[in-house]
């Protein structure tokens, strides 16, 4: 008889288990998170949902179209950038070593607000939602430029020479060498820097653009539901980000070789 | 020998005992509090200290909340509230709190009082109680200066933006009346003031006070309009629904206030240039009390 708490010896859980263990977890979660909400005393209140829902889904939908506008621009400054941390001309090298270096070194709300008010002021860039997606994709681009630069490296050279020992092209070296491992080591990893894009969008409210945390920042100001406008909105960011997640997960799975 | 072990055992317990405390606290912080945690506090003793008393407020608004250069919570609110602490028997405990977390933290009882220059509001009374007014204040206009905004009713034109703080009274304000512009809402004054600066909206809606400072900061690119026939805006100390103990010595060391001179202190301690200015330019000066005892009596 196996232990019903444990995995196999290979790690996996069939399917019956996990179903009912993931089931455990999550009753215990919401279990402590209501017993915390009994303790303090706060009764739920959701009624603001139906009042305000023509906002609240225009907010969703902006948090998405900037979601989606940030991960096409992010990726196209990213990809480059990722390249060019290793190329052998040197301004070019530096230059997408500083950027990485200045933009996962300082926090988002600092871009936003310099960005804004002094870079986008000075060059007359007008609109918010633009300058947002703009914003959000150079400060998602430098972590995404970091996960390629290291799938990069994590290339054994020796691959390379067996490549050229068989007589492949450089084409055919790319085509059947480097680009299936390097969509095998970022591809999970780039499913999961996209699930940050829409968190990283609310914070976006701080410049008026009234996407899905700056509409609720708005309702609660005005119905004083702190506790039921947040975790509403929680609820709203996990129907986001837990399918990508599980979709990064997937990815993971499909296309792990063994080394 | 015989000595150091007790005084060991002594230090040792106490320690424990702070140690309980530290932890008790801690859950409670954690959990937000009990609601039962500030009626203990209250009925604890009538001696000379009535025990700790939970002080909200959002350090971010000078010289009324705000942190002196070692970032100790100073200003007019904590000095008025170390003022009461002192005369009722209270150690005061400030906790600073953002904006949209005060009268959250009355109901999860994670603080005892907010006094943060809240104006008392319909909707914010249905959320918790309020003291007397303490203080009086009134919306100003910080105009971009090539905007051509003379008059509140330049600014509710098609096409004017305003700009204005999330919830706070300048909303609720632009939200009601200024029903033709477009009011953009932003979560930092220093946002608000800078969209005017920059002339990427035409006015933002603020009290006097914020709007006096940042026309003297900003003197080419903005101007200060006054908005007359507005309802005053009383600001008054938030307790939790039903808190009435506190609330009446609350209102009674207010009402002392005003008689024996206490809001004139505060004033020359922290706003004795504003107060002359205010005086020039005509302004009703926060710790005019004439018509808020009117209504208080009324």
């Amino acid at each position: 008889m196996r232990n019903p708490l444990l995995a196999d010896a290979d790690g996996r859980a069939r399917p019956i288990q996990a179903a009912v263990w993931y089931l455990v977890v999550i009753v215990l979660v919401v279990l402590f998170f209501w017993a915390s909400l009994a303790m303090v005393g706060v009764a739920l209140d959701f009624s603001f949902v139906a009042r305000f829902q023509v906002r609240i889904l225009d907010g969703l939908l902006l948090t998405l179209a900037i979601s989606a506008g940030s991960l096409v621009l992010s990726l196209v400054i990213g990809l480059p950038v990722a390249v060019g941390q290793g190329s052998r001309v040197l301004p070019v090298r530096y230059l997408c070593d500083l950027y990485v270096k200045l933009v996962r070194g300082t926090p988002l709300l600092a871009q936003i607000y310099l960005f804004f008010y002094v870079v986008g002021t000075a060059w007359g860039v007008e609109n918010r939602l633009v300058a947002g997606i703009v914003i959000l994709s150079v400060f998602s681009g430098a972590y995404i430029a970091e996960i390629v630069r290291g799938s990069l490296s994590s290339l054994d050279a020796g691959q390379l020479e067996a490549a050229r020992a068989v007589g492949f092209t450089r084409a055919q070296t790319m085509r059947y060498v480097v680009v299936p491992q390097l969509v095998s080591r970022t591809l999970p990893a780039l499913t999961g820097q996209f699930a940050s894009i829409v968190k990283d969008s609310s914070l976006l409210s701080v410049i008026a653009v009234v996407e899905l945390t700056q509409t609720m920042r708005e309702i609660s100001a005005t119905t004083f539901n702190l506790f039921g406008t947040y975790l509403f909105l929680a609820g709203l960011y996990l129907c986001l980000t837990l399918p990508i997640m599980f979709v990064s997960r997937a990815f993971e799975r499909r296309l792990t070789y063994a080394h | 020998m015989m000595s150091e072990d007790l005084i060991g055992r002594t230090v040792s317990r106490r320690g424990l005992l702070a140690a309980t405390f530290a932890a008790s606290g801690m859950l409670a912080t954690l959990a937000g509090c009990s609601s039962g945690d500030s009626t203990d506090a209250a009925t604890a003793s009538d001696g000379s200290s009535k025990g700790t008393l939970k002080v909200a407020m959002e350090l971010a608004y000078p010289p009324f909340e705000t942190r002196d250069e070692q970032g100790e919570p100073t200003g007019i609110s904590v000095t008025f509230m170390r003022d009461f602490g002192e005369a009722y028997g209270y150690d005061i405990q400030i906790e600073n709190t953002a904006w949209d977390g005060l009268i959250p933290s009355l109901q999860t009882g994670a603080a005892d009082c907010v006094i943060s220059s809240m104006t008392i509001t319909d909707e914010r009374e249905e959320q918790v109680d309020f003291t007397d007014p303490y203080a009086v204040a009134q919306l100003a206009i910080l105009a971009n200066a090539s905007s051509g905004v003379a008059s509140i009713d330049d600014l509710n034109q098609e096409g004017k933006t305003v700009a204005v703080k999330t919830g706070s009274t300048g909303d609720v304000y632009a939200t009601e009346h200024l029903t033709s512009a477009t009011v953009m809402r932003l979560t930092d004054e220093s946002a608000c003031v800078t969209e005017v600066t920059q002339g990427r909206a035409d006015g933002f809606l603020y009290d006097q006070l914020t709007i006096y400072r940042n026309q003297a900061a900003n003197p080419d690119t903005t101007t200060a309009v006054y908005i007359p026939f507005q309802d005053p805006e009383y600001w008054g100390i938030a307790v939790a629904n039903g808190n009435d103990a506190l609330r009446e010595e609350l209102n009674a060391f207010i009402a002392e206030g005003k008689e024996n001179g206490e809001f004139d202190r505060l004033t020359d301690q922290y706003l004795s240039e504003e107060h002359t200015a205010f005086e020039e330019l005509g302004f009703r000066w926060f710790f005019d009390f004439d018509d808020s005892q009117e209504q208080a009596n009324a």
